[in-house]
């Protein structure tokens, strides 16, 4: 009987290692895929880009939503590290900046939830946040064109769905490295790429 | 005949005082209802105002989910957290401003954990009570080259519109709208691009 209890235990503990080796190998490999994704973007030019107000469509959002969207865009968007320059609208200085891409975003679909009602079910109340964003270069030309998620479902206020919209964006920008070297040849390539970079 | 006459002329008579005591009482109501609504006092453009916020996000230089004063001086918009040094924004530059209305749940994060931990959903049931609505500013502001910024600041209920009409007193634009709250509703909201 006690043979096999210490036997279990130490299969357990084995389990544990063996789980703990695998998934810091994986961590690593993601960490490395990321690095080298991001060092194979150069195509010679280094893109800035400025990012436009957020266009709520026909969508009654919130004011703090659209001004939470634009200033985490942003700041999101600094952390890629992939642009030379993130400007806001309006900037003065994007009539100086040559390889400029325009980030326009439009809010497809809100559904409003509250802090409350997730707190008390869990299941329900969540705010969730759909947009269409295309990045255009100045020519008009869709560079990259992507419908991204954001909501927040268990903790957090609302306004933090804005946060993981913006997350996700940049994300999907930062992913989107195909697009990214295809428009610097925007003369002779197809107008239309999205997310993954395909057609 | 001429008793019945007199009765009635001594009804109409008490009606006619009855009618015009609550009349009497009516416009006193009103007119004290009227000096408790009374107009916000005349903002003095130069006189400090300052109330207690939290700042969620877009102030440069400072951190966000942060608490402090936010205050408007000398056609200066301050916020200034203890210690810390001071974000401003020149009121000018703000071009407008909108106020909304969130209820968000009290306590924080050991608030949170008590919840989780309390046995037999007990958390829940007192999810149901710790939550409190707060005003929430939104202001959309250019910075010296141009580029548009935005900040929102979380106050206590009814400090939003103070805080508001201070800064329209100051020469700020308050878009017709007021920021919608955040309610649950059921049908999702949808827009369909073309």
């Amino acid at each position: 009987m006690k043979t096999s209890k210490s036997n279990s235990w130490a299969f357990c503990a084995v389990a544990f290692v063996t789980v703990a080796v695998v998934f810091s190998g994986r961590l690593a490999g993601e960490t490395t895929a990321m690095k080298s994704s991001g060092g194979s973007s150069g195509s010679g030019t280094q893109w800035s880009v400025q990012v436009e107000r957020i266009d709520p469509g026909h969508l009654d959002l919130a004011h703090s939503f659209q001004v939470a969207i634009y200033e985490n865009l942003l700041e999101e968007l600094n952390k890629t590290k992939r642009f030379k320059y993130v400007l806001r609208e309006g900037d003065s200085k994007a009539s100086e900046i040559s390889d400029l891409l325009i980030l326009k975003t439009t809010v497809v679909k809100y559904t409003p939830g509250s802090e409350t009602q997730r707190a008390v079910t869990t299941v329900s109340g969540a705010t969730k946040l759909t947009v269409r964003n295309q990045l255009v270069t100045r020519e008009g030309r869709i560079v990259l064109e992507s419908t991204v998620n954001g909501s927040v479902r268990f903790f957090g206020s609302n306004l933090r769905a804005t946060h993981n919209l913006a997350r996700n964006i940049a994300k999907a920008i930062k992913q989107s490295n195909v697009a990214m070297v295809r428009a610097s040849y925007r003369d002779t390539q197809p107008p239309t790429l999205n997310a993954r970079g395909t057609q | 005949m001429y008793r019945l006459f007199v009765l009635r002329n001594d009804k109409s008579g008490r009606f006619g005082g009855h009618a015009l005591i609550s009349l009497w009482a009516l416009l006193l109501c009103s007119s004290i209802g009227a000096l408790a609504q009374s107009a916000p006092p005349a903002l003095n453009a130069n006189a400090p105002f300052s109330i207690r916020a939290t700042h969620l996000l877009g102030l440069p230089n400072t951190k966000n989910n942060c608490k402090g004063t936010l205050s408007t001086q000398d056609n200066v918009l301050r916020f200034q957290q203890s210690g810390k040094p001071v974000a401003q924004v020149d009121i000018a530059s703000v071009r407008d401003v909108f106020l909304g209305e969130e209820a968000i749940q009290v306590g924080g994060l050991p608030m949170k954990i008590g919840k989780t931990a309390a046995p037999y959903g007990g958390g829940r049931v007192v999810s149901l009570f710790a939550h409190k609505k707060y005003d929430t500013l939104t202001l959309e502001y250019v910075d010296s080259s141009g580029g548009v910024h935005g900040a929102i600041f979380q106050l206590k209920k009814g400090q939003g519109e103070l805080m508001r009409n201070e800064l329209v007193a100051r020469g700020v634009s308050s878009s017709s709208g007021e920021d919608q709250p955040t309610k649950q509703s059921t049908s999702e909201v949808r827009h369909e691009d073309k």
